[in-house]
């Protein structure tokens, strides 16, 4: 009970932090909380309460979020994770007609959750794959169930799951080496799909079975003449209506065929010449008539053409043909009742027609800024009552990424969901205004009298500034009073140096602009590297070079290379060399800094620029687990370069790096020396040229936390820690003269107490030149050394001495970094992710300090020196030192901190399902008046003490003179 | 739901596998936590998640025993206790609270364990992310010492003629030798009696004794 209590103590006493207000949310802070891009396949609308009519827009992103969005605002409602880490598209997802629960699955997992309130249901764990999943709406109980299809190994297995509890009712299993498809179900069957034969020659293969038991009742091939080479050929609709389909095309895509599930062999639909792909779009209710919609899209447009199935005889029989259209065309279905409506979005209406004629129900122009682009779309069409008119509502998935919501023509909101999946980040400063020092610094370079000339016609051009700028002052000063400050979203620098430029680029090849100075909205976004389907952008470098105009340059792994003005987001340059990239180092040219490409085996891509070759030693990761530095030098022609292999770090068999971490590119230190209690000091090591590499051994499950000389390759200091989890993640930071790393471990303490440890730990290090204070180690006050001067000279490379601690922290800490403010005067937090709570947290390095005193309470002096407090084994974290507060941050990958021009403040942008960005002030904004400071107090205060001297001046003057009579 | 792989096919290989349900107490209200709260269960090598459920629990399926888990509940709004808990090769589940930062064999009060597993979490306090703003009010202005000192200067300041005027002859005439006696009339008299109340504030630091000469009558008034 005491330790319990000394740990709620604890929380309270770690509030040295500096904590977010709550009217700051949203003025400082801004955050996308992402689904990813909705796929076509899984997304719709969904009625959560039987008994209610307002339903919510459901979606499983290609990232592997699935949630639900209130469809009036845009406003999540909740969403989840599908699997730990972040998906590339697939999944499931459906929601059963008239139910208030949907059903998700990914990898072995299905999963059942509450529609309204994102409470889970239930979910289960198979051996195997699921391939498919869906919802058995009509069964004998009255309950709807969720059937799963499964690969385990060649073997299809359907599983029939318990709608409510999640319990196998029955299960299927059919041992062959056939590739399961899809299920489905129509009144009387459940029919599973599978690919048969061999790669060259598939045909469909479809097995109907009973619903009650599971049992086969009939199956059947469907030969498609080698037109099926994979999954991916077949298109399957309809899956829970009266006639499902399946479709494919053949290679010229000349015809579509089509099958009819529940009939035998297959029907044809010719395609025009130009066609350039196919999409089919049936309802899913067992009620809907049998109508499907044929999309036949070409280079320039599109067309639908509705085809009509008979139920008695399985034939289909083209109905209409909505006409061809330029420009993006989406189709979708959405059925009321019987009836069955298309819904057709092109870039200036949407139209909807009822699926039995071709007459245009209802058509609402798209205004024109809308610029709704459309790739796919849902819809949602409801029949006002007692009159002809419709109100429609579509989710639709743009060309451009994002998910915008159109009602009755109106685009509601926009989600930018593109800028999930993001792999790479970089703060780019605003150009500088043409300022006043230009046209100071203009006239301070002609002669006196032109420079006064000059200066007289600028100020006479300013006056007509000057009745604007008057009539401004009562607005001003009524918003300065009440608060209200007013915010400049332009894209100029500003005098704290708050708003910047964060660009992202994402998986998908995109990369955004984000402005900070409107609350991170999405200011531009180029499809830089477009992505074939399936393929992913890998970023290997991304570097932004300031100055009068901020361009951002990126390097993939593929080659590509992009130049990007960073404020407007024109593209300035895209090369595509083709050459295989491993990685990128970060070069400090005369001109900026550049990136230097290294193929695989440590090779530079390409020419220098200028032919100047970098001195500096590059560390570059090798083939298989090894470390190397390399040198460059001009070759002898001077273009070309030759690599001199300075140094290796080779590891034992069984090893492998699991962390590499190196310091900041801006990491400034402001005091050389650390002010102990007793006025001593202890200098710090301070050398640049060191990186942390965090070696794990999976077989004996040791850790070994090494800081390398990158000149030398030299082993500075290095600890090591039992019982570390691998697979949970390991990830350090450096800085300054010290270095974290979080890990999991448990193992006994070697200090012959056999205590066990277990839960996650963060480990801090500190480095300085000599174990005595006011002792600057051998090399003394001189001002270079050399890291490759032999370790027994005089002037050898000293070796630091290491204070280092360890604390059991409340959580996983992932994707550590480190505030950087422009000086490094203020105090540092140590930035990280907890994955588990969804939370960016900062962590003062008070809190982490390897020096706090164990087993004793710090004096006095201490405290005021150093800031230091007693060592406690367990890191509390305060919920004051989470940055990003209340909010749910999913699915960060990296954060990525940049200076603001006041010291106190360090900008943070975290990313990588959502983004979220914030300012961070470790040791309070002390030189900024806040929100706090209250001017209405202050003008209060001053009006009082005049009243007060009005009031008393008489007073004083009358006391004065009686005073004086009276003598 | 988030069984890793590798857990997963140790499950097939050995086929030593307990459920374990989590379940939340009636404060804090367990249908205001957010969907977002789950609860993880961690050992060497092991890693399960389990989502908060609509009937407030989290159910973790398949959980690879004989271990001895780290529980811990992630939520927004609330914190609660870790607990550990030990799952034995039958399938026997333990629970107990546990200290962060403590050895692991250091466990704390016994959690009652119900059929088929269940364990109630336990609450420890709710979380507040936000820093309070110092409110205005006049209150905390009048508490000022500086404030208040002004205000009783103030008082004196102008209620003392109006004592004055009301006091009967005797003691007015009293309190104005008195007065004259004292420092403030060096202050206000402009000059009147400036020998007697003049302190010698650099003979005093100086450490000369003034009470030889003046008989420590008038010492009373300047020791401030």
């Amino acid at each position: 009970m005491r330790r319990a209590f000394s740990s709620i103590l604890l929380l309270g006493l770690s509030s040295f932090a500096t904590a977010v207000f709550q009217d700051e949310v949203d003025d400082i802070d801004f955050h996308h909380s992402l689904f990813g891009v909705p796929q076509a396949e899984t997304t719709f609308f969904h009625r959560p309460r039987k008994d209610d009519k307002a339903s919510l827009l459901y979606t499983l992103g290609d990232v592997g979020v699935f949630g639900a969005v209130n469809p009036s605002n845009g406003e999540i409602v909740w969403r989840h994770q599908i699997s730990t880490d972040t998906t590339i598209g697939g999944g499931h997802f459906r929601a059963p007609e008239d139910e208030d629960w949907v059903a998700a699955a990914h990898g072995s997992t299905v999963q059942a959750w509450n529609a309204l309130t994102g409470r889970n249901s239930w979910h289960t764990n198979f051996a195997g794959d699921v391939k498919d999943l869906e919802i058995l709406e009509v069964t004998e109980t009255g309950r709807k169930d969720v059937l799963a299809l499964f690969d385990e190994d060649g073997v299809t297995v359907l599983r029939r799951l318990h709608g409510k509890l999640g319990t196998v009712v029955w299960e299927f299993r059919q041992q062959n080496k056939d590739i399961p498809l899809q299920v489905s179900t129509n009144i009387a069957n459940i029919y599973v799909i599978s690919l048969h034969g061999s790669p060259s020659s598939y045909s469909l293969k479809i097995t109907s079975l009973d619903t009650l038991t599971g049992s086969r009742v009939n199956d059947w091939t469907v030969g498609t003449k080698g037109e099926v080479h994979g999954p991916q050929d077949v298109m399957f609709v309809g899956a829970n209506s009266a006639a499902p389909l399946l479709a494919w095309t053949d290679s010229s895509l000349s015809k579509l065929n089509v099958h009819v599930l529940g009939t035998k062999g297959k029907q044809e639909i010719a395609l025009g010449a130009e066609t350039t792909g196919v999409v089919i779009h049936a309802p899913h209710l067992t009620q809907s008539l049998p109508h499907f919609l044929v999309h036949t899209k070409t280079a320039t447009g599109g067309k639908g053409e509705v085809y009509h199935t008979n139920l008695k005889n399985g034939q289909i029989s083209r109905a209409y043909e909505l006409p061809h259209l330029k420009g993006e065309n989406a189709f979708s279905t959405s059925s009321e009742g019987a009836n069955v409506y298309f819904t057709r979005i092109t870039g200036d209406e949407i139209l909807i027609v009822s699926s039995e004629s071709p007459a245009v129900l209802q058509r609402w122009p798209l205004a024109p800024s809308s610029h709704i682009k459309a790739r796919h779309a849902v819809s949602e069409v409801i029949k006002k009552p007692g009159g002809e008119e419709f109100a429609i509502r579509s989710a639709v998935t743009t060309v451009s990424d994002d998910w915008t919501l159109v009602r009755n023509g109106n685009a509601d909101w926009s989600r930018p969901e593109g800028l999930s999946g993001s792999v790479g980040a970089v703060w780019a400063e605003l150009p500088e205004t043409e300022s006043l020092a230009k046209a100071l610094e203009e006239e301070a370079h002609t002669n006196p009298l032109s420079a006064y000339i000059h200066r007289v016609k600028r100020h006479i051009n300013d006056l007509k500034y000057l009745p604007a700028w008057l009539q401004s002052i009562p607005t001003r000063l009524i918003d300065s009073l009440s608060g209200e400050a007013h915010r400049d979203t332009s894209l100029h620098r500003d005098s704290f140096g708050f708003n910047k430029v964060v660009v992202l680029a994402t998986r998908r090849g995109r990369v955004y602009g984000l402005s900070t100075a409107n609350a991170g909205k999405v200011i531009w976004s180029a499809n830089v590297f477009p992505q074939l389907q399936g393929q992913s952008f890998e970023l290997k470098g991304l570097v932004a070079n300031g100055g009068e105009s901020s361009v951002v340059t990126l390097q993939g792994s593929k080659g590509e290379i992009a130049d990007i003005n960073a404020i407007t987001g024109e593209v300035l340059r895209v090369v595509a060399s083709g050459s295989t990239i491993e990685s990128t180092a970060t070069i400090q040219g005369e001109n900026g800094v550049w990136l230097l490409a290294l193929d695989p085996s440590g090779k530079p891509v390409g020419e220098f620029p200028n032919g100047v070759v970098p001195k500096e030693t590059i560390v570059v990761r090798g083939e298989g687990e090894v470390i190397k530095g390399v040198r460059f030098e001009a070759g002898e022609d001077g273009a070309t370069a030759q690599q001199t292999e300075v140094w290796q770090l080779q590891l034992l068999p069984g090893q492998r790096i699991v962390e590499v971490a190196v310091r900041p590119s801006h990491d400034p230190v402001a005091s050389i020396g650390r002010v102990l209690g007793d006025r001593n000091v202890n200098y710090k090591y301070l050398n640049t040229n060191t990186i942390v590499v965090a070696v794990l051994s999976d077989a004996d499950s040791v850790l070994s936390i090494r800081l390398v000389d990158t000149v030398s390759g030299q082993i500075l200091a290095s600890q090591s820690y039992d019982g570390v989890d691998g697979s949970k993640g390991v990830s350090c930071v450096i800085s300054e003269n010290w270095y974290t790393c979080s890990f999991f471990g448990q193992y006994l303490l070697n200090d012959g107490s056999g205590q066990t440890i277990k839960g996650y730990q963060i480990t801090s290090t500190d480095l300085y030149e000599s174990s005595a204070p006011n002792d600057r180690g051998p090399l003394g006050d001189s001002a270079n050394f050399s890291s490759l001067n032999p370790v027994d000279s005089p002037s050898q490379a000293p070796l630091p001495f290491v204070v280092s601690q360890g604390f059991v922290a409340i959580q996983p800490l992932t994707s550590l970094s480190v505030t950087q403010t422009r000086q490094g005067i203020t105090g540092r937090q140590v930035l990280a992710y907890m994955p588990e709570s969804h939370a960016v947290v900062g962590i003062p390095r008070q809190a982490l300090d390897p020096r706090r005193p164990v087993g004793r309470d710090p004096n006095a002096a201490e405290q005021e020196a150093e800031g230091l407090m007693k060592y406690w084994p367990s890191l509390e974290i305060d919920p004051r030192s989470i940055v990003s507060h209340e909010r749910d941050v999913i699915g960060i990958n990296n954060i990525v901190a940049a200076p603001a021009i006041v010291e106190s403040t360090t900008l943070v942008v975290a990313y990588g399902v959502d983004v979220f960005g914030t300012r961070v002030a470790p040791s309070g904004v002390f030189d900024i008046l806040g929100k706090g400071f209250n001017k209405f107090t202050l003008i209060l205060t001053v009006l009082a003490l005049f009243g007060g001297v009005i009031f008393l001046a008489p007073m004083v003057r009358r006391s004065q003179i009686n005073r004086q009579w009276g003598e | 739901m988030r069984l890793e792989a590798a857990c997963l096919l140790a499950f097939i290989a050995s086929a030593l596998a307990a459920d374990l349900t989590l379940y939340l107490p009636s404060k804090p209200n367990p249908w205001s936590l957010p969907p977002s709260t789950r609860a993880t269960l961690d050992s060497l090598g092991e890693h399960y998640a389990a989502p908060i459920s609509s009937l407030n629990t989290f159910v973790f399926k398949n959980v690879s025993a004989p271990g001895s888990y780290l529980v811990d509940i992630h939520c927004a709004t609330d914190t609660f206790k870790p607990l550990r808990v030990d799952i034995a090769a039958d399938g026997k589940v333990d629970a107990w609270e546990t200290f962060r930062g403590n050895d692991w064999a250091n466990r704390g009060e016994a959690i009652p364990v119900q059929d088929g597993g269940a364990v109630e979490a336990r609450f420890l306090i709710k979380k507040n992310y936000f820093q309070e703003r110092p409110k205005f009010s006049v209150l905390t202005i009048l508490k000022n010492p500086m404030i208040l000192m002004g205000l009783v200067s103030m008082g004196i300041f102008i209620g003392m003629p109006k004592i004055m005027e009301n006091m009967d002859p005797e003691m007015k005439a009293e309190f104005e030798a008195r007065q004259a006696e004292g420092p403030l009339s060096a202050l206000m008299g402009g000059g009147a009696s400036r020998d007697q109340g003049s302190f010698d504030m650099a003979g005093y630091l100086a450490g000369s004794n003034k009470e030889d000469g003046n008989g420590g009558k008038k010492s009373q008034g300047v020791r401030r």
